[in-house]
């Protein structure tokens, strides 16, 4: 066998146990109740605003506490922490993707993407990111 | 009947629509000449010389067209023709004429404008330079030309479909629904545009994505000369102009895309120059698949082996470069970019699709047609020649390419993914972490080869000389990197190994530009490219490694291989730190002080500046070694309530970047001061008044004084001004203020108010009570913002060494560009050889 086909074939051995190992780092989008299987593990959730319910962010006490509760996509309600600032404009958010882990009743996430609708544009997409 | 509307200027948009049409024409007339002119090749000489002829005046019909539209839509621009939906919807009356270029390039039609017009001109270059594959460059050239223009053209095929988008059309046309449309005299009422997008007015909206562009458009030379390769079935005379074009385009794209780096690292809150956002890996893969063909190619240049991948690397490049559009464009990552990029819906998203669908259709068919043709060479090569280093350096280059394309495209393969497995897949938790501990592997090894291969020749192996030379160099190397590691503190092992990698490229770069090639100025391309190369690496392993927040001391939690609970990860996040005015806090080695705040105003833009002092001082002594001032600033926007977008500030060190951002504050002093003013009696010269952060003294009563708020108004007005020195325990220096009291016929009239933004005192002479001659006592009503309702919440980084990446990318880039030069200059003496 030629050399060049050794080196090629070992290349394709590695690239493929690299891909399969970075399929296990892709995460998944689950909704709280799905996350709470898995305590600890950090997943996406997709959610809306519980605009009824109370949040809180006061620079003067923890600059990196921001707290507010979502309504996932299968209904349920649940607490979020976010350990950084409150992002801007969450208020007019029509869609939040939440990057986090469930702790207790607590969705602590550390990272924030709203979906806002605005008059001018279709959608706009912004962040708040801890990270 | 039809409304007639008042006030339109009509005449450019139609004379823009009228190049819009003529440049879709004239591309495919030229593509279709340039044809016929290959298919008459051999059977009819002087025909085929005639449709040469008009391939080259659609081109150049087409390509003044294009010039022609460019024209059109800035004059619309520029004179703020507002019932242009695109000068509306991009453009403001406030907005600097700098910018008026900038949102040119802000909305879809105009940036696949910019696009269209550098392949105009790079089109124009090879119809002069391509001699004998003129006729089949220009035809696929010409062919991608009809495609663009198809993108702004913006006409209805039936009531559903819309091919293209034109950036010509009305605002009453795109909204006619809304009634104010309905009136003739609309335009009265469209008195400005919504204005360029804050975060991106900035001067690198300006000038980095024309060349980002060029660096797009370029690969489109490389694709268009081996499909004419291909096409013409020879597989020489391509070899030369594709390796000068792939130069070019590699330090175009390069330039580019650390420009966006650049951009991103200085005015937004990203928190660094790279973020493996899908944006910008979209851009980084291209140039990936680019470096790797050209190195395949200067292999087949040299050996006559690896045509095959060669072709496979560069047609790849630029279909990259168009699926790159897909995911950018049509909104398909949608939730997981930062770029606030919006989708232009299902007609945009099938629009791409046909035209990748063409370009991979005539790609395969050129390959497949040619595959038996292709010259293959049965022998092997030899383990230690540069040839087949070079190509396992490529391979990988590739593999790297579909490790981050793959990651990136999730969106796009996640319905399938879902349908097979059940699983909705998401992006990882941590893509900085994802593609950080796979890369670094790959930065090793190519950083090792790059600077191996240097030593290597063509064809022949010398192992003594060889192993000499990488002896010496990996002993220099190891020493640099146990002295930088020990220095940097650099801990982890495979950091360890990618800091002798980038060292050991360095060292062999100039080892072998220096003492190999005698510092010959036309050989020295590839040494400082790959010179370039390795202080990049080195450059981004130093500035992430040991980058930190000072607002919160902790170290970088994506730069690392150790695993940590997201609890350990979560506290480190907490990097906010949160200032009230005038008092400082201790960040690493230094005081900051947030000491005040102005407001800027252009048009109907507010900027906040936040004032932050740094000190350092010496421990024992206390003396400040030290002293400087960031302005973080933050957009408020006045649309929406209170929106924030703020600009960091750097300071910047030769071996280090302090980079602070506002992450948040108090944006609204009237509502939330809460302090009122307190009376001060005063008599004798010297009386003090205590302030939250120094004190005031009293220095007497004045008639005379410079306050220009002050005109008297009849001859019987008197104004008495006290003296006042504040003392600021912040700021320094003491400065005087004279608020003033003001009489007309001994009776009070008014007093003016005189103030000390650093502190936020406001003092006002309220009353001057004469008792006899010798007493005389003032009030005085002094107000001072209670600290506590004036704050700022920051966030500081520091990123050390960041100087090196970016003197890598330069040597990098120039690199290309000796590279290019000397190639070209060869390709200039053969051609007058051949003349003689």
């Amino acid at each position: 066998m030629k050399k060049t086909s050794i080196i090629l074939l070992l290349l394709i051995v590695v690239s493929l146990s690299v891909i399969v190992s970075v399929f296990a780092d892709f995460s998944t989008y689950e909704t709280f109740t799905s996350a709470s299987k898995n305590p600890g593990k950090k997943y996406y959730v997709i959610g809306y605003l519980q605009k009824d319910k109370e949040m809180e962010y006061n620079p003067q006490k923890d600059a990196n506490h921001f707290y507010f509760y979502a309504k996932d996509k299968a209904g349920n309600i649940s607490k979020v922490v976010f350990n950084g600032e409150k992002p801007r404009d969450i208020e007019k958010s029509e869609q939040i993707v939440m990057m986090g882990y469930l702790d207790g009743d607590t969705f602590r996430c550390s990272r924030i993407q709203m979906k806002c609708p605005s008059k001018y544009k279709k959608d706009m997409v912004a962040e708040g990111s801890a990270s | 009947m039809d409304t007639q509307f008042v006030g339109e200027h009509l005449r450019p948009g139609q004379l823009g629509h009228f190049f819009v049409i003529t440049s879709f024409v004239g591309a495919l007339f030229s593509a279709f000449s340039y044809l016929w002119a290959v298919r008459t090749e051999k059977s009819a000489p002087d025909s085929s010389r005639t449709w040469l002829l008009f391939g080259r005046s659609g081109f150049v019909a087409h390509s003044a067209s294009v010039i022609s539209i460019f024209i059109a839509l800035f004059y619309v621009i520029e004179n703020h023709l507002f019932e242009y939906h695109y000068a509306w919807e991009h453009s403001s009356l406030s907005l600097p004429g700098k910018y008026l270029l900038a949102c040119f390039w802000e909305g879809q039609e105009g940036s696949f404008m910019l696009w269209t017009f550098w392949h105009c001109l790079l089109g124009l270059v090879v119809m002069r330079t391509a001699k004998g594959l003129e006729t089949r460059t220009m035809a696929i050239i010409a062919l991608v030309q009809v495609c663009l223009a198809t993108m702004i053209l913006g006409i209805y095929l039936g009531p559903d479909i819309k091919i293209g988008s034109t950036p010509f059309s009305l605002l009453r046309n795109t909204m006619g629904n809304a009634p104010i449309f309905a009136m003739p005299n609309y335009l009265d009422f469209v008195t400005d545009g919504n204005g360029l997008n804050v975060s991106l007015r900035n001067y690198w909206m300006v000038i980095h994505p024309p060349i980002l562009f060029l660096g797009f458009a370029s690969t489109l030379i490389p694709f268009a000369y081996c499909i004419a390769a291909l096409w013409k079935g020879d597989f020489e005379s391509f070899v030369k102009p594709t390796i000068s074009w792939s130069l070019f385009n590699g330090a175009i794209l390069g330039t580019g895309i650390m420009m966006g780096g650049a951009w991103a690292y200085e005015s937004l809150n990203f928190g660094g120059y790279w973020a493996w956002d899908p944006v910008e890996n979209a851009s980084l893969v291209p140039w990936i698949t680019l470096i790797a063909g050209l190195h395949t190619l200067l292999v087949y240049k040299s050996t006559g082996r690896a045509l095959t991948v060669t072709m496979f690397m560069l047609l790849l490049t630029h279909l990259l470069v168009w699926y790159s559009t897909f995911l950018t464009r049509t909104g398909i990552l949608g939730k997981t970019s930062v770029h606030a990029f919006t989708g232009d819906g299902k007609a945009l998203t099938y629009h791409l699709l046909i035209v990748i669908a063409i370009l991979v259709g005539i790609s395969v068919a050129a390959l497949v047609v040619r595959w038996r043709k292709l010259p293959r060479i049965k022998t092997e090569e030899g383990i230690l020649t540069r040839e087949f280093w070079m190509f396992i350096g490529s391979v990988i280059l590739f593999l790297a390419s579909v490790q981050i394309i793959l990651t990136t495209s999730i969106p796009v393969w996640e319905p399938l993914a879902k349908w097979i497995t059940g699983k909705e897949f998401a992006p990882p938790v941590d893509p900085i972490t994802h593609y950080n501990n796979i890369q670094v592997w790959v930065a090793i090894i190519v950083g090792l080869l790059a600077a191996t291969v240097l030593f290597m020749k063509y064809k022949t192996a010398n192992a003594a000389a060889l192993g000499k030379r990488l002896g010496i160099t990996a002993i220099i190397a190891l020493a640099m990197t146990i002295g930088i590691a020990k220095g940097q503190h650099i801990s982890t092992w495979q950091y360890q190994i990618m800091l002798f990698s980038a060292s050991y490229g360095a060292i062999a770069s100039i080892y072998f530009g220096i003492l190999v090639q005698k510092a010959r100025f036309k050989l020295l391309g590839p040494s400082v490219s790959h010179l370039g190369f390795a202080l990049v690496m080195l450059g981004v392993l130093l500035s992430a490694y040991n980058k930190h927040a000072i607002s919160f001391n902790t170290t970088g939690e994506n730069f690392n291989f150790e695993k940590r609970t997201a609890a350990e990860k979560a506290k480190e996040n907490m990097e906010n730190v949160l200032l009230f005015h005038g008092v400082p806090v201790p960040m690493d080695d230094y005081w900051a002080t947030y000491v005040g705040d102005s407001l800027s105003m252009t048009g109907k833009d507010k900027i906040m500046y936040y004032k932050v002092n740094f000190e350092r001082k010496d421990f024992k002594t206390n003396e400040v070694l030290e002293r400087f001032t960031l302005y973080p600033d933050a957009f408020i926007n006045t649309k929406g309530q209170g929106v924030l977008t703020v600009n960091p500030s750097t300071k910047h060190y030769w071996n280090k970047d302090i980079f602070t951002y506002i992450n948040g504050g108090t944006l609204d002093k009237a509502k939330s001061d809460t302090s009122t003013y307190l009376s001060h009696l005063l008599g004798k010269i010297g009386d003090t008044v205590f302030l939250k952060n120094g004190f005031m003294v009293y220095q007497g009563l004045s008639k005379e004084f410079k306050d220009t708020k002050y005109k008297p108004v009849s001859d019987s007005d008197l104004a008495i001004s006290a003296k006042l020195m504040v003392y600021d325990s912040i700021t320094g220096p003491a400065k005087e203020i004279n608020p003033v009291y003001v009489l007309r016929n001994r009776q009070y009239v008014s007093n003016i108010e005189d103030t000390v933004s650093t502190l936020d005192l406001y003092v006002r002479l309220e009353n001057i009570i004469v008792k006899s001659q010798d007493s005389v006592l003032i009030e005085l009503k002094v107000r001072q913002t209670d600290p506590k309702d004036d704050f700022i919440v920051l966030k500081a980084l520091v990123f050390p060494y960041i100087n090196v990446l970016w003197i890598g990318v330069i040597v990098m880039v120039l690199g290309f560009f000796i590279s290019m030069g000397a190639r070209m200059s060869d390709v200039a003496k053969t051609d007058s050889k051949a003349l003689r």
